[in-house]
């Protein structure tokens, strides 16, 4: 390899470090607020939880939603008869700038709290560089227009799955006669389904399925296997615990945190394989033509780069995060564990569903729908929704914004090489 | 203060009070409690002939009013259209301004009764404390029923809580029949009495037997709006 192809992927995985960084150390703490805010874990432990489990996430799971950050906002097609010096292709200047506009602009906004999504920053860039390097048709806009419906229709599918869920919980524990015993019985077949969920996503059509050669159904068996033994762990693990009477909300609420450990994994998870895409993907297309190939053919993710982005995000989490979620903890006092259960498993589970479908989606912009489905199904004290009205500008704001910023400095890299 | 320490999107965390409105609801009702508990013993004392301790008392309940004052305003300014109940916020928004009532009515009335301090007659004794009793009765059953809102919103309004509720309030109107009946029976006293005794003295003692019967009336109506907010 000659000494400026080296310099450019370095460069550009220094920008998709700091990217991922800049998840790590805001994202995260919003995906993980509501374990800290519900005291089901301490902001150490979840930090903690959230930088191993966003790598495992990232690196197993991360690669469908990569691909779409990588080849489905941008027709790289359009650009396939360029000649030349690799270097100098334009959709690889491009995706070096979008990464660099996305992350100033996530930097910028944080500055000023607004709650932009990352993965809305980095979609916007794309969009704006190819708007200028090849005009409207190089824009794939049926997947653009997929992507943003995506955007809207998570926060309200985790608004809906977290009202479900809550509502399950309330007819199935608190409305019977002896709710602590009830619990008993529901919280093993709620964990038990979890971990169904996670097994599923792990090896369902993922890179680790195709490499050990495991076929759907027996990653189903696997996921049926996970999902009993945990049940019986539950079990287990919930046996000893008395109910001190009809009225003992405290013990369920116990028992929630328990689970509650489980979900907030859960979360970390869902968000590693999500987000880290925001941060490799234009790498992992950058790797691909700086070596002078084709980003249409079928080059899966290099796992090195997968990890380099959880490691970001990890270490993201584990500086800036700390912080963030020190702050969030001693924040929120009016949520209880098997609220925070709801919300975490809703967003977690529609965060997943999103990225086994390659959709890239706002893990925070989910969570606030979640936690808007606890409070429709009469849970929540009160929820302030004026945050609503705050995420629907910063939808309108970041696209343009991003794209703009990208264009910019598409225009300034083309001009300097 | 911290600004720099928030300069963070959390917007999860914008979604959440630091205190809910519920929480505040309920500290208001302490402040309640501990003027109904102060003017009971007050008031029954002050029945007996010992006027010694009434000023005392009358400035400790315009405290306990000032500081229950604080948090009720404190409440009322911040509940914008934006924030989302499981209550009608209208009907919760009664239920407090019927329980700043309470500490009003009790603070006027102790301040009227260090005004002028009226001897009760020997024979009306029994009825006034009887009624004082009975008054403060209804304030306590009522606190009881709106301190099981906690169960409620943990449970998020079952029915076996509401109907624990229901009967709470069911509770609060018996007592409050009650301390009416009382009432009438010591006013039908004090009419028997008028020849024997001064006008002002008539005059007072009625007042009296109105402002501490306007507290149960109150309480009822903390309760019925407590009702209304967990109608289905």
């Amino acid at each position: 390899m000659d000494l400026s192809l080296i310099l450019i992927i370095s460069g550009a995985s220094a920008i998709a470090f700091y990217m991922a960084w800049s998840i790590g150390s805001n994202d995260v703490a919003n995906s993980m607020a509501t374990a800290v805010g519900a005291k089901a874990i301490t902001f150490r432990q979840a930090v903690l939880i959230a930088g191993v489990l966003n790598l495992v996430g990232a690196v197993f799971v991360g690669g469908h939603v990569t691909d779409t950050v990588r080849k489905g906002i941008v027709d790289a097609a359009a650009f396939s008869d360029y000649v030349g010096n690799p270097l100098q292709n334009p959709i690889l200047l491009g995706f070096i700038a979008s990464l660099l506009a996305a992350a100033i602009f996530v930097t910028l906004s944080t500055w000023k709290e607004m709650p932009i999504s990352t993965t809305h920053s980095i979609i916007g860039a794309l969009m704006g560089f190819g708007l200028i390097a090849g005009g409207t048709q190089v824009v794939m806009w049926d997947k653009v227009v997929s992507v943003i419906a995506s955007w809207v229709l998570s926060p309200v599918c985790g608004c809906i799955l977290a009202f479900f869920i809550f509502k399950i919980i309330v007819k199935t524990i608190f409305n019977k006669e002896r709710p602590v015993q009830s619990a008993k019985i529901v919280g093993p077949i709620i964990f038990g389904f979890t971990a169904l969920i996670i097994v599923c996503s792990l090896f369902l059509k993922t890179p680790l399925s195709i490499n050990y050669g495991i076929s759907d159904f027996q990653g189903l068996m696997l996921a049926g296997f996970a999902a009993i033994i945990v049940a019986i762990l539950g079990i287990i693990f919930l046996r000893k615990i008395q109910e001190k009477g009809p009225e003992d909300y405290k013990t369920v609420e116990g028992i929630f945190r328990k689970l509650q450990i489980g979900t907030s994994c859960y979360v970390a998870f869902a968000h590693g394989a999500n987000d880290v895409a925001n941060a490799i993907g234009p790498v992992a297309s950058i790797v691909v033509l700086a070596q002078g190939l084709p980003i249409s053919s079928q080059v899966t993710v290099p796992y090195w780069l997968l990890g380099l982005g959880g490691i970001g995000i990890g270490v993201g989490c584990m500086t800036w995060g700390r912080r963030v979620m020190r702050t969030v903890g001693s924040r929120i006092t009016s949520l209880t564990n098997t609220r925070g259960f709801s919300v975490d498993f809703g967003a977690a589970t529609t965060v997943l569903v999103a990225s086994k479908m390659g959709l890239p989606i706002s893990t925070s912009h989910t969570v606030v729908g979640a936690v808007i489905g606890v409070g429709l199904a009469r849970g929540l004290e009160a929820v302030d929704l004026s945050v609503i009205k705050k995420i629907i500008i910063s939808w309108l704001l970041t696209v343009p914004v991003a794209a703009a910023a990208s264009a910019g400095i598409f225009i300034v890299l083309r001009a300097i090489v | 203060m911290n600004k720099e320490k928030d300069h963070f999107r959390v917007p999860v965390t914008d979604l959440y009070r630091r205190k809910t409105p519920f929480q505040q609801l309920l500290e208001h009702m302490e402040k309640i409690c501990e003027c109904i508990n102060l003017l009971g013993d007050g008031l029954i004392s002050y029945y007996k002939g010992d006027f010694k301790n009434i000023k005392k008392l009358a400035e400790k309940v315009s405290k306990i009013e000032h500081e229950a004052d604080l948090i009720k305003s404190n409440l009322r300014n911040h509940l914008p259209n934006s924030l989302f109940m499981p209550v009608d916020k209208g009907k919760f928004m009664w239920a407090l301004r019927e329980q700043d009532k309470i500490l009003d009515h009790a603070e006027n009335l102790v301040n009227m009764l260090d005004m002028r301090h009226t001897k009760i007659p020997k024979e009306l004794q029994p009825n006034f404390i009887a009624h004082a009793k009975l008054v403060m009765k209804t304030v306590t059953a009522m606190d009881q029923a709106v301190c099981n809102i906690k169960d409620l919103v943990e449970t998020s309004f079952v029915k076996r809580e509401r109907d624990q509720t229901k009967e709470m309030v069911k509770n609060v109107h018996k007592l409050e029949w009650e301390a009416d009946q009382k009432k009438y029976e010591m006013t039908r006293g004090i009419y028997k009495l008028e020849k024997k005794l001064s006008p002002m003295d008539v005059y007072h003692l009625l007042k009296i037997a109105d402002w501490v019967d306007d507290i149960a009336d109150h309480a009822e109506n903390v309760a019925d709006w407590l009702r209304a907010m967990i109608a289905k």
